[in-house]
């Protein structure tokens, strides 16, 4: 016990640069476990994209492209799907449910997706949660557009307000479809997906501001859901939903040798785990920084408590000089350091938290991903046992040095 | 109390001659010795013997009976720890404890002095504190911070430090040194008083030959070693 309350009064005494080792370790305990955090967060975003579709269908290309382009609205797809081949392949049997997507427009950068009413009601994300509205409804006539969370957030649109599609993506489009005003119907709750950034709209209302001919006056105030589709040429992509998983293969298997047209399916959830294998090596970069950085704090410390430790040798020779052996010495000095070590990872979980909840908004809307600001997972634990464990076996050495300071010194106080 | 026969020193084994040769010397229990020498003449290498930091290289050397080179290097920190109080010539506080808790740090290592106290009194706090008032220290200095206590005020903590648990001997190397001659025999003074309640024998080494008077044995080690 006298030890303990020795090393707690001896690390007041230098409370300035103990602040600063405990400060050091506390910052590498914060930026590894904000590294492991987004790590895992940005991956749990990333499968929680879309879940519940069992096939994507687009022209053939690449399935990384296909998932790119029809999912998180990254690059676009060359070819699109002929609206007779989805028709075709949606009337199989086992298909439970389709969502035809139009990409390819944009408004001041953000992606606008034109689609049917299957959509808000299909598709899901996370673990199957469907799309839910913040305010208003689905659109319900030609001329009207539902907008994700971060849109309505970033261009601060309400319902009811007009807006104006261009052509083609990014934010300087040169043609823009001023004809044909938008008015915005309903805001969605916010996913943490690509959904967040994009604006919907009637299938209909693509071919619309396109030029398509087939559209009437009368469609404006046409309500039923043909109306809303129009009479597309081509799609994009199609999601698509089956009765039973059987289905999914033998679908595949005959969408991707389909005679007719060019095309591929995929599977979602396979397609998102090889994409996130190829992001793996950034993963791994991110940790082996954050470990290095926990290094050389510890290496700080050691530093530290080195140079201290020759500074407080006439302390130790006064201790043994009231009876502590040198075992006590060397218990004395793993304890300050076991010490520092403790309260530097609690410092640093507690700016951890503090980081995290300063930065999760920001993270949502820059960086789509959504920071769980939860307990520490058991990694997140064990990564703070193996810093805790590090911190204590680097205390060793000046511990063993005082060990035999103390034999060396012995009581000569005039050192 | 201590008996030292034929006992020789050296710092190295290869050394031509060694640095200390003491060929009898016996103190008695409850004596107050004082031990004076020039500079060089040995007295730290002496005192180092007694409290068992160093052993003799040839000879005997006894402290209550037991002769200090046949310990190990754990027995005798052990043996040190409970029978030995120290005080030293630049008190050697501990800086960041008070005064009562630096005079507790004295038996805090050693479980027979502090079994010692509490068969005397309820804490350790409480017998710290009644060491300080007898040597001279009031109450309101015992919970302050030590550096802002004068050098007087320090010395007295250091040898109550020495003094808690009634150690058999009590070394004490040249406490004296940074006081003025009046403060000096009065420390003194105080050191014998509590010497003598606790039945403890003082070797006080000093260069300092004026002190002599106030002691009932002087040794001079230089001719201590002369005699050999």
């Amino acid at each position: 016990m006298i030890l303990f309350k020795l090393a707690y009064k001896s690390l007041l005494n230098r409370r300035a640069s103990v602040l600063l080792t405990l400060l050091t370790i506390a910052i590498s305990v914060m930026l590894l476990l904000s590294i492991e955090r987004v790590r895992v967060d940005a991956k749990s975003s990333f499968s929680n994209t879309i879940s519940g579709t069992d096939l994507i269908v687009g022209a053939r290309t690449g399935d990384i492209q296909l998932l790119l382009s029809s999912v998180f609205r990254i690059g676009h797809t060359n070819n699109g799907v002929s609206w007779q081949s989805y028709q075709y392949i949606t009337k199989q049997r086992g298909v439970k449910w389709s969502i035809p997507i139009s990409l390819g427009d944009s408004h001041k950068g953000q992606a606008v997706l034109g689609t049917t009413l299957d959509y808000f009601k299909h598709y899901r994300f996370a673990k199957k949660q469907p799309l839910a509205f913040e305010q208003g409804q689905a659109f319900s006539s030609i001329n009207e557009v539902v907008i994700g969370s971060e849109v309505a957030k970033k261009l601060a649109y309400q319902i009811g307000d007009e807006i104006v599609i261009s052509h083609g993506m990014g934010n300087t489009s040169f043609h823009h479809h001023d004809d044909n005003p938008f008015k915005v119907v309903g805001i969605l709750k916010p996913t943490g997906t690509p959904v967040d950034k994009t604006l919907h709209v009637p299938l209909a209302a693509i071919e619309l501001i396109h030029g398509g001919g087939h559209h009437d006056h009368d469609d404006h105030h046409d309500h039923s859901s043909h109306a809303l589709i129009g009479h597309p040429k081509q799609i994009t992509a199609f999601l698509m939903g089956f009765d039973s998983p059987l289905y999914t293969l033998q679908i595949r298997r005959n969408i991707n040798q389909y005679k007719q047209e060019p095309l591929l399916a995929i599977m979602p959830t396979v397609t998102l785990k090889e994409l996130w294998e190829m992001l793996a090596i950034i993963e791994k970069i991110l940790l082996l920084f954050s470990f290095v950085v926990v290094i050389i704090s510890l290496l700080g410390m050691l530093t530290t408590l080195l140079a201290n430790l020759n500074q407080r040798r006439r302390e130790l020779a006064i201790l043994r000089s009231v009876g502590a052996r040198p075992w006590q010495l060397f218990s004395l000095i793993s304890i300050e350091s076991l010490l520092t070590n403790f309260l530097g990872c609690l410092v640093g979980c507690t700016l951890f938290y503090a980081l995290m909840g300063t930065t999760a908004g920001y993270l949502q809307s820059q960086a789509g991903v959504s920071i769980n600001i939860s307990m520490l997972s058991d990694y997140e634990l064990t990564l703070i046992g193996v810093i805790m464990a590090a911190g204590f076996i680097i205390g060793l050495i000046p511990a063993t040095r005082a060990y035999f300071y103390s034999l060396s010194d012995g009581m000569s106080i005039k050192i | 109390m201590i008996n030292l026969e034929n006992v020789s020193f050296k710092w190295h084994k290869k050394a031509a001659s060694p640095t200390l040769t003491i060929e009898q010397l016996a103190i008695d229990e409850g004596e107050h010795v004082f031990l004076h020498g020039p500079s060089g003449s040995g007295k730290s290498t002496l005192l180092a013997l007694l409290a068992g930091i160093n052993v003799t290289t040839s000879g005997q050397l006894c402290v209550l009976n037991q002769n200090l080179s046949a310990l190990t290097n754990a027995q005798r920190d052990a043996f040190r720890a409970d029978h030995i109080g120290y005080i030293f010539q630049n008190f050697n506080l501990l800086p960041y404890l008070t005064p009562l808790e630096n005079v507790c740090l004295g038996c805090q290592f050693s479980k027979k002095r502090q079994q010692h106290v509490l068969n005397q009194t309820d804490s350790l706090t409480k017998e710290a504190a009644r060491l300080l008032n007898a040597l001279g220290l009031e109450p309101h200095f015992h919970n302050q911070n030590v550096a802002t206590l004068s050098i007087g005020q320090q010395q007295r903590v250091a040898a109550a430090r020495a003094f808690i648990g009634s150690p058999e001997l009590i070394i004490a190397d040249e406490p004296t040194s940074a006081l003025d001659t009046q403060n000096r025999e009065s420390f003194i003074k105080l050191l014998f008083e509590q010497a003598k309640k606790i039945n403890s024998t003082l070797v006080f080494v000093s260069h300092d030959e004026t002190l002599k008077p106030l002691f009932s044995r002087t040794i001079d080690l230089v001719n201590l070693q002369g005699d050999v």
